[in-house]
């Protein structure tokens, strides 16, 4: 086991080193302001996917709502700047700690009871706020959006876009930081021992409920945290895009295609759902066809490859270089279960 | 204070509107506990059967409600295939969650296609009797509303009697209860279930019939009816008619007389407010059993 993951650190590493490279390097080959704003929508997928992933990868409870989480982000940043007259990240700081202040009462609501009606709550807060800021006209502006004042007023398009890009970059590698050391602490292990089963862990003194409270507000803050910065740097709100099923739901799909185990998992889902939403909005408009094609997509992947296309790949890839293999597999008891009673 | 009239307006309208939620609240429930699933599709296939019935008004000129001969076997067998080629196939394991996301998709696939297929446009159905409504001590209440409200009563009593009084009822009652113990009893499980969610899924061609009759359909609607739905079974507690067809009375009507001094917008509120207010405090909803306490 020991050299199987010595040599995996000797095969991640410069593969890390080079998408690190590539993603800093990035501004510099964009040969036009138009793709590197794709990169930035890229990233704040990755972000938001990510953050996401924090309470879907490790406990297993899939949250339809994290788009709500991420407009009340972003209008938290807003208002903040524009009714109360805060500075730029104060105000994106301080709407971070709104929201994550906001995630305890919910996550006691949708937490207390199981899978079920943890979505059915991530779905209602996504409705209820989309009701809430498009009738509340007079502090939201409703419909008519709301505009969110630059915090480099001096800086041309193309440099905007490169200093966003770069924040972004750094949120990201933030999020992925905490991530990895979740992963291997032991309040990560308690969060894995409630995906596997959740009974079990709390007869054997897990605290799973304050876990769950705890990774869900965390989670919540950084899903805040990515709308927030997106709010400054798009400069436009629309409570239809802000709190839209969708983008919640794109989170998921993203996640769940990349792979909800895998570090980067998120990162590569955004990658290619970023990058297909981009192009099929350049090629088809805004026709109702994304909605058919994210659809097909979604089921595909629940359907086919629910561990997402890493854990897929790299099954294929260790036929070919680790034959000899360690015979442990990363599922649970039940799963055997079921899979014996087939 | 609003005048009687206009009260015994809303109360009439709370009733006719609380029918047609426990009509489709009862069928989300079914899936629910058939098999653990949250099916969000179900609404995007009541505007599906809404667009149907529209479809086949303008096209053949004939009566909506004739478009249910059509719907209802139709919307049946996609249940069944539903059940048996898709959601039977998830991992037991992580079959809740998973569910949800392949329902979510389906539902996305229908809302993208009506789009497609229909455009944007806001479609509404014109009958003969669409603008007639009758008197009722100083209370008008629209004919089609009163039809569609006959058709959600008369769809959810034969679904009682179903259930209560023929063998597939008990086979299917059996399966909801104890799936492996009504597997050692003898019932085929399986094609009880795949039928049980073939049900549900005919209930939603009733119910967007109904719907079609006296409301503006669009292809994004159902986000608006998903909310209110889920939030009923939650409230009634998952798994449990009865207690979603009462929970649906309750808010339909709260709904209705929260109208009058609030508007129609935030009068909607009240459903996700009696979600969040369960959750809290009585988590297994206020008419669920065993089940529902630990979902």
């Amino acid at each position: 086991m020991r050299s199987v993951s010595k040599a995996r650190v000797w095969l991640g590493l410069p593969v890390l080193l080079a998408g690190v490279g590539l993603v800093l390097s990035f501004p510099s080959l964009a040969p036009n302001p138009y793709l590197l704003s794709v990169g930035i929508v890229v990233l704040n997928y990755a972000v938001l996917s990510t953050a996401w992933n924090f309470m879907g990868g490790f406990t297993g409870y899939i949250s339809l709502g994290h788009g709500a989480l991420a407009g009340l982000g972003a209008y938290g940043t807003a208002l903040l700047i524009t009714k109360a007259g805060m500075p730029s990240f104060a105000a994106l700081f301080a709407a971070t700690a709104i929201v994550a202040l906001l995630a305890i009462p919910l996550g006691f609501a949708a937490l207390r009871v199981r899978g079920a009606s943890f979505v059915i709550v991530s779905i209602a807060l996504v409705l209820i706020l989309l009701l809430v800021f498009q009738s509340w006209a007079s502090l939201t502006g409703g419909s008519s959006g709301l505009v969110v004042p630059r915090p480099f007023p001096q800086l041309l398009r193309p440099e905007h876009h490169r200093v966003f890009y770069y924040l972004f970059a750094g949120l990201l590698a933030l999020a992925l930081l905490c991530w990895w050391l979740i992963d291997r602490s032991r309040f990560g292990l308690g969060l894995k021992a409630v995906r596997e089963d959740e009974d079990k862990a709390e007869s054997l003194g897990t605290p799973t409920f304050a876990y769950k409270l705890v990774i869900f507000t965390v989670s919540a803050a950084f899903t805040a945290l990515g709308g927030g910065l997106y709010a400054l740097w798009f400069g436009d709100l629309d409570p239809v895009f802000q709190f839209s099923i969708l983008s919640g739901a794109y989170m998921v799909l993203m996640a769940l295609l990349g792979g909800v185990r895998n570090l980067f998992g998120p990162v590569l889902g955004a990658l290619i759902v970023g990058i297909g939403l981009e192009y099929f909005k350049v090629e088809y408009g805004n026709t109702p066809l994304h909605l058919v094609a994210s659809g097909l997509l979604l089921a595909v992947v629940v359907m086919f490859m629910p561990d997402g296309v890493i854990p897929s790949v790299s099954n294929v890839f260790g036929r070919f270089f680790q034959p000899t293999r360690a015979s442990i597999r990363e599922v649970s008891a039940e799963q055997l279960r079921e899979e014996a009673r087939r | 204070m609003p005048s009687g009239g206009l009260l015994l307006q809303s109360v009439v309208l709370g009733l006719l509107l609380g029918g047609l939620y426990a009509l489709l609240a009862a069928g989300l429930t079914l899936y629910f506990g058939i098999m653990r699933v949250v099916m969000i599709a179900h609404s995007a296939f009541l505007i599906l059967a809404a667009y149907v019935a529209w479809w086949f008004n303008v096209r053949t000129g004939l009566d909506p409600l004739l478009s249910l001969a059509g719907t209802v076997p139709l919307f049946f067998v996609t249940g069944v295939a539903m059940q048996r080629l898709l959601l039977a196939r998830l991992r037991p394991a992580t079959l809740t969650m998973m569910s949800v996301l392949l329902t979510f998709a389906i539902a996305l696939f229908i809302e993208g296609m009506l789009g497609y297929l229909f455009t944007g446009t806001q479609r509404r159905i014109q009958l003969a009797y669409s603008a007639s409504s009758l008197d009722l001590f100083g209370a008008r209440i629209a004919v089609v509303k009163l039809i569609a409200f006959g058709l959600a009563g008369a769809a959810l009593l034969g679904l009682y009697l179903l259930l209560k009084h023929s063998r597939f009822g008990w086979a299917l009652r059996a399966t909801i209860q104890h799936r492996d113990a009504a597997r050692l009893a003898g019932i085929d499980t399986d094609r009880v279930a795949g039928y049980g969610f073939g049900l549900g899924l005919a209930t939603a061609a009733i119910g967007g019939t109904a719907l079609a009759l006296d409301a503006t359909v669009y292809p994004s609607l159902h986000w608006h009816w998903i909310g209110p739905l889920m939030a009923i079974i939650v409230v009634g507690g998952l798994g449990s008619i009865p207690g979603a067809a009462i929970a649906a009375m309750v808010l339909g009507m709260a709904q209705s007389l929260l109208q009058i001094p609030l508007g129609t917008t935030w009068a909607q509120t009240v459903f996700y407010l009696a979600l969040f207010a369960t959750l809290a405090l009585r988590p297994q909803g206020f008419f669920g059993g065993r089940l529902a306490q630990r979902f």
